[in-house]
């Protein structure tokens, strides 16, 4: 196989989308698992910087960036360091395998026409549109008793980079009409939305994501404090339970669409169930009557690999202080925060992938073209949007368990339901059902 | 060109990384190490295009094993321990068994697989390996899992307090 400039250069501008919308995911989950939180508690929650307090989290970045960066003295430097990375790389390499769209052919050029135009405009628009809500909500605050000029001027920045953003659509459209048609180079190849199509894709997430622990048993030792040790241990013990059953429930998955790769998994649930010859039924896992018990206990295994409540023992704030991360102040803080919420991301693309058909728009057939793949994408962040939602849903609604509750159904209830799920799919491939 | 220097470069950190368990003092260093060490090894079956093997040696060796190697060092808090002293001949004897070891095994691998390496690709599929493991290779399968079986049963009579299964009473003593 060749590698030409063109690939290079695709490739590179994937990997910078993919890990550009993952570290922004960071600053809109925590948005809005404290406004979900507060919804969810009957509280109003931080809605002052911004319209409904939505750059709060940028001054929460700055807060952490500007913050003392504190080492305990009895802590073992190097790997106190290292922790946050060892935790933040296994979360932000892991998306790599999963496909977010439709594969489509890139156009060859762009003839300027009244759709260009039409797009242009529209996007303009809706950036201005926001700029105007982004400025007119922080001049707003500016006039209250309580306002700060930090967020003032966030404030500020964030509407004139909209602004900027809605100026450049409308140079580029007039870019475009000057010249006449748009040529690009990679014109006529088929483009694949995933940034590595390998045929062992779900292998190498499982892999991945068994390395994530390291960073939180490495931070739980390494501060030399008897709760973060106790939150690393924890968080060991709890992943190898966890990690079984969920790799033992996309099997269930992998079975059905007979293969490793991703692609095939998707593709296969591009189909229908069709039901007394009339209903039809998008052909995704989550429908499938063999595969529902495997969804189950995928989803409740994700929330515990992921470190989320109702299994988030490795911090346990009533129990450990902070668990693993006490002793982490400033941006070494702030990644592990970053890492829970890009491992929840990635996990949430994993679900919509295995079971919700990932980028399938139910009922349509997208054409491989350039609004198809923008179709799917969209319908991909919808699906996993709304998973992200449910992480929060459930975090704020069902308290944690105890320990021993959380082991004994690992091993007890979610390994047999995933063996058993196996034996379902297994009978059903036999009798060539599915 | 960018294949050779991707595998030297996981080389160095492979035997660096190795070297650096059994160098340092701290066992959780040495653990955390190892892992290092194993994720290098399957960068290499990566470049020998075998990444079902690369995804299991991650998912086995630093994913699952050393997790819980990592689990029972923290538990035992095992971070300060001495090492009893050698004796001389005891250190030569070390040094010297295991240089004849290591020469003998360099010389056999050099001598019997390298230069007979059939030219990949090898065995990369998921349904190949799995084809291989229950048809030709269905015997040894089944051995290996009688052995874990046996090893399984053998570590719970041991844990169990002279045979008997621990009763939920005698836990609660316990904690």
């Amino acid at each position: 196989m060749t590698i030409d400039r063109v690939d290079v250069v695709l490739e590179v501008v994937k990997i910078l989308l993919v890990v550009g919308l993952l570290l922004n995911v960071v600053p809109i989950m925590v948005w809005v698992e404290r406004r979900g939180s507060a919804l969810i508690q009957d509280r109003l929650g931080p809605n002052r910087v911004g319209p409904f307090g939505l750059i709060q989290s940028m001054a929460d970045a700055l807060k952490f960036i500007l913050k003392e960066d504190v080492i305990p003295l009895q802590a073992n430097k190097w790997l106190y360091t290292l922790a946050p990375l060892f935790g933040l790389l296994p979360a932000l390499t892991t998306i790599a395998v999963v496909p977010w769209g439709r594969p489509f052919f890139i156009p060859t050029e762009v003839m300027y026409g009244p759709r260009v135009s039409g797009a242009c405009i529209v996007g303009a628009a809706v950036t201005a549109i926001l700029a105007i809500v982004v400025a007119g909500g922080t001049a707003k605050y500016h006039r209250k008793p309580n306002y700060s000029r930090l967020n003032f001027t966030i404030g500020a920045i964030v509407a004139t980079a909209l602004f900027l953003v809605a100026l450049g659509l409308i140079g580029v459209m007039f870019g475009i009409k000057a010249a006449g048609a748009l040529h690009l180079p990679g014109g006529g190849r088929l483009f694949e939305p995933i940034i590595a199509d390998v045929n062992v894709g779900i292998l190498l997430i499982f892999a991945l994501a068994s390395l994530s622990v390291y960073g939180i048993t490495t931070a739980g030792w390494s501060s030399a404090n008897k709760f973060s040790l106790f939150g690393g241990i924890r968080a060991s013990a709890q992943m190898i339970s966890y990690e079984l059953s969920l790799a033992l429930s996309a099997v269930s998955v992998l079975m059905v669409a007979g293969s490793l790769r991703l692609t095939d998994v998707v593709a296969k649930q591009t189909g229908y169930f069709v039901l007394f010859d009339s209903v039809k039924i998008p052909a995704w896992n989550c429908f499938s009557p063999a595969i529902w018990l495997a969804m189950i206990v995928f989803i409740v295994s994700a929330f515990a690999e992921t470190n989320r409540l109702p299994f988030d023992f490795a911090e346990a704030e009533a129990e450990l202080v902070a668990g693993y991360h006490t002793e982490y102040s400033s941006m070494k803080f702030a990644m592990f925060f970053m890492s829970e919420y890009i491992a929840m991301t990635t996990m949430s693309a994993l679900v919509v992938t295995l079971f919700f058909g990932g980028w399938d728009v139910p009922w349509y057939n997208e054409p491989p073209t350039l609004a198809g793949f923008l179709l799917s994408a969209i319908a991909f962040l919808a699906k996993v949007g709304f998973v992200l939602f449910v992480f929060v849903w459930v975090r704020w609604t069902i308290p944690r368990l105890k320990y021993d509750i959380l082991m004994k159904i690992g091993w007890k209830v979610f390994l047999p339901l995933a063996i058993v799920n196996i034996v379902l799919v297994a009978w059903f491939i036999a009798e060539r059902w599915i | 060109m960018i294949e050779l220097l991707i595998f030297f470069f996981f080389a160095a950190v492979a035997v660096i990384f190795a070297l650096v368990v059994i160098l340092h003092r701290n066992t959780v260093v040495g653990a955390l190490s190892l892992v290092a060490s194993f994720f290098a090894l399957a960068v290499m079956y990566v470049l020998l295009d075998a990444p079902f093997l690369a995804a299991l040696q991650v998912i086995v060796y630093a994913g699952a094993i050393m997790v819980l190697f990592l689990f029972v060092i923290m538990l035992l808090n095992l971070q300060h321990v001495s090492e009893p002293a050698t004796r001389p001949i005891q250190q030569f004897l070390g040094y010297s068994g295991s240089a004849f070891f290591g020469i003998a095994l360099v010389y056999y691998i050099v001598k019997y697989t390298v230069l007979q390496l059939p030219p990949g690709p090898f065995l990369s599929d998921a349904r190949l390996i799995g084809v291989a493991l229950f048809e030709a290779y269905i015997f040894p399968f089944e051995m290996v899992s009688i052995l874990l079986l046996a090893a399984i049963v053998g570590a719970l009579l041991l844990s169990g307090r002279g045979g008997q299964a621990p009763s939920p009473v005698r836990t609660e003593v316990a904690r």
